[in-house]
């Protein structure tokens, strides 16, 4: 009986196996993609009105000196000191802005509304937040905008229209291209790769592959895609998967892609533990310590995500231009100090710019 | 009746090879079903059978065979422990905190299977003496620990793990330690559990825990000792999965004790008490593992696997059911 079932599902698999075996990538979506242009130009914008929210009965702030306070998911985790970091670099630089970070000790929604709350009480001119959950804080950021706060987000959104700007870290069109150029520099423009993912359904994930695949078509042709792994975030299934996919693949195998910060530094264990660092690029998304065991040993070269120090210095630039006046709706870009001009994207978002790559000459200087 | 499986000698005076086929039927099925896979999977894509491969399967779940012997052991008594996968979530990183503080290596190598027993212990006196069902303790359990790890961790990773401590990662003889872990803890555990009285014992409270009362078995604290022997492979299994990699994750592993369960109980523990072996369970984590692998060479989606899983699980639950039957 038990051996029945084995013998079904053997063929089962070997059946589906071929049915699988088409010319998209798997794990992509079906969403419409937008590559961008092989070449670095930046992609058109689509326009799209303001929808974002008004404060209402705003002093006028032009020109004076604001407090303003930045509220993020946690304190006290290398990410958000690095955000911090670049906060109070722009308001030493603005030089007319009383910054400071406050907010909870662990990642919870409740703990950072009451701490936005308190603020509100306490008379703020300007509130920057990173969201624990997009719709549970949107009452109390209205209530901000209400009593005439400016109210800007960073890395991660609030419903739209409880906040006036948002700084949006990284486009999935931006990262894949960062991805894939990646790749075609460190293993070659006829590399054939296979990609670490979560799942085949997680929505982030399954958007970066999509645009990955696009962007590949467009401007590494050659590049070929093998397969698609899932692994959960779990690392030990991580690794595991990565070190079938050497074992399968052999020499075949030019490079792995993690869609994870969870299978990003395990792909690059599973490459490590098979000797095969320098032969086997990894390429992925992943937080700088997780990685830089990889780095230092120059088995990895390109960790891609975005700066969180210049993440922090965007949102405080981006709310300064909102009390000031000279960011208002409609309008198309952001002077945001040494960043330079930030473009507005999505009726109501700043967009930081291309994606961050940590590299060895500087993922020492990041700790989170 | 539940003996039946426990002791070859009663089966029948048939010959050798009908005894062997009747005390170790499902070891022998999965051992086929392993042969068979291998046979299948390596002819259609040959590199399945590399060497390469092999390590990565044996290696790379070495951990979860460790932990079905504990678990094995617990089924056979007759109870279960759904916290098992968070219990190791937290040894591991009890383990790897203490090796990144600067510890001896020997104590964090120690001090999870320490706690782990600690912890099973409570789970085996509220089970055994307090008398409430071992599915609800350590559903309680599985709670505490999995809150517990998010809350003291906050989710960081533990990194910089010092190399002397990746027990994982030593190799003796040119094999890879977590397959001398998983060849000789199944080999030593099956040997004591079917010659001391206290390993026969396991199975007597699993079948019949009056009879075996009437026997003179102290039912309490035999089942206190399952669980804490429990708690020391689930301590083991922890180390191993702490030290495969250079991280340690600090959550827990997503559904690693349905793994494990099924590991059980695809290997012929009955999930009704008083029959099965660990080399079974071994036997069952080595095919799963390989039939993990083997998805990836045929180009199959890895939900399968937790398809295929569930079709041995019910599979081996039906034919220990109709088994039963026949007996009475």
């Amino acid at each position: 009986m038990l051996k029945k079932t084995l013998l079904l599902a053997a063929c089962f698999g070997l059946v589906s196996g071929a049915a699988l075996a088409q010319s998209t990538w798997t794990g992509g979506d079906e969403l419409p993609t937008n590559p961008l242009a092989c070449d670095g130009t930046p992609g058109a914008v689509v326009s799209k009105d303001y929808d974002g929210g008004v404060p209402t009965n705003a002093p006028d702030r032009a020109g004076k000196k604001i407090t303003v306070v930045d509220i993020p998911k946690l304190i006290g985790v290398g990410y958000f000191a690095a955000t911090t970091k670049g906060i109070q670099e722009a308001a030493t630089e603005l030089g007319n802005v009383d910054a400071k970070t406050d907010g909870p000790t662990k990642a919870n929604i409740d703990e950072q509304i009451t701490f936005i709350d308190n603020y509100i009480t306490s008379g703020v001119d300007g509130i920057l937040f990173a969201a624990n959950d997009p719709v549970a804080i949107a009452p109390v950021l209205k209530k901000a905008l209400a009593a005439g706060i400016n109210v800007v987000g960073y890395d991660a959104n609030a419903t739209p229209d409880a906040r006036q700007w948002f700084v949006n870290q990284a486009e999935f069109n931006g990262i894949a291209k960062s991805l894939i150029d990646s790749m075609a520099k460190e293993a070659g423009e006829d590399a054939s790769f296979a990609i670490v993912t979560s799942t085949f359904t997680t929505p982030n994930q399954a958007r970066w592959i999509a645009e990955m695949a696009a962007y590949a078509a467009k401007c590494h042709p050659n590049m070929k895609w093998l397969e698609t792994v899932e692994a959960q975030e779990d690392n030990v299934l991580s690794f595991n998967q990565a070190s079938t996919l050497i074992n399968k693949y052999g020499d075949q195998l030019k490079g792995i892609f993690g869609m994870t910060s969870v299978a990003t530094p395990a792909a690059a264990e599973a490459v490590t533990q098979a000797n095969q660092c320098g032969k086997i690029a990894i390429v992925g998304l992943a937080t700088p310590n997780a990685m830089k065991p990889y780095v230092e040993k120059d088995c990895v070269k390109s960790v891609v995500l975005w700066n969180p120090v210049d993440l922090g210095y965007a949102a405080m630039q981006v709310l300064r231009a909102t009390a000031d006046g000279t960011l208002k709706p409609g309008a198309t870009s952001v002077k945001a100090g040494k960043l330079g001009e930030l473009k507005v994207v999505n009726g109501s978002e700043i967009l930081l710019g291309s994606p961050f790559v940590f590299d060895k000459s500087n993922i020492g200087q990041f700790d989170f | 009746m539940s003996f039946e499986a426990a002791s070859p000698r009663r089966a029948a005076s048939t010959g050798a090879f009908s005894r062997i086929a009747s005390a170790y039927g499902q070891e022998l099925i999965i051992l086929a079903a392993i042969v068979l896979l291998f046979a299948v999977v390596g002819t259609i894509a040959p590199r399945f059978t590399s060497q390469t491969n092999l390590t990565s399967i044996f290696v790379g779940n070495a951990y979860i065979a460790v932990a079905a012997i504990g678990m094995s052991m617990v089924i056979i008594s007759g109870h279960i422990d759904v916290s098992v996968g968070s219990l190791i979530g937290v040894l591991a990183t009890i383990s790897g905190t203490l090796a990144v503080a600067g510890y001896p290596v020997w104590i964090a190598w120690l001090v999870p299977i320490v706690v782990g027993m600690a912890i099973t212990s409570i789970i085996g006196v509220l089970v055994a003496y307090v008398r409430i069902p071992s599915i609800v303790v350590t559903l309680g359990m599985l709670s505490i620990l999995k809150g517990g790890l998010i809350s003291a961790t906050g989710g960081a990773w533990i990194t910089n793990l010092p190399p002397d401590y990746l027990i994982a990662q030593f190799r003796l003889l040119g094999v890879p330690s977590p397959v001398w872990f998983m060849a000789i803890l199944t080999i030593a555990a099956a040997i004591w559990m079917r010659s001391t009285a206290f390993g026969r014992s396991i199975y007597a409270v699993g079948g019949n825990p009056e009879a075996a009362r009437v026997a003179g078995i102290r039912v309490e604290a035999t089942t206190v000792s399952i669980f804490a022997i429990h708690g020391m492979f689930a301590g083991i299994a922890a180390v191993l999965f702490a030290t495969q990699l250079q991280v340690i994750q600090s959550t827990v592993p997503p559904n690693l004790e349905l793994t494990i369960i099924t590991a059980s109980v695809v290997g012929g523990v009955s999930i009704l008490g008083g029959t099965g072996t660990v080399i079974g369970s071994t036997l069952a984590a080595i095919l799963f593992a390989a039939i993990g692998s083997s998805l990836i060479f045929l180009n199959v989606s890895a939900y399968w696997l937790r398809s295929v899983q569930g079709l041995l699980i019910l599979a081996t639950v039906l034919a220990d059911m109709a088994r039963r039957h026949r007996i009475s």
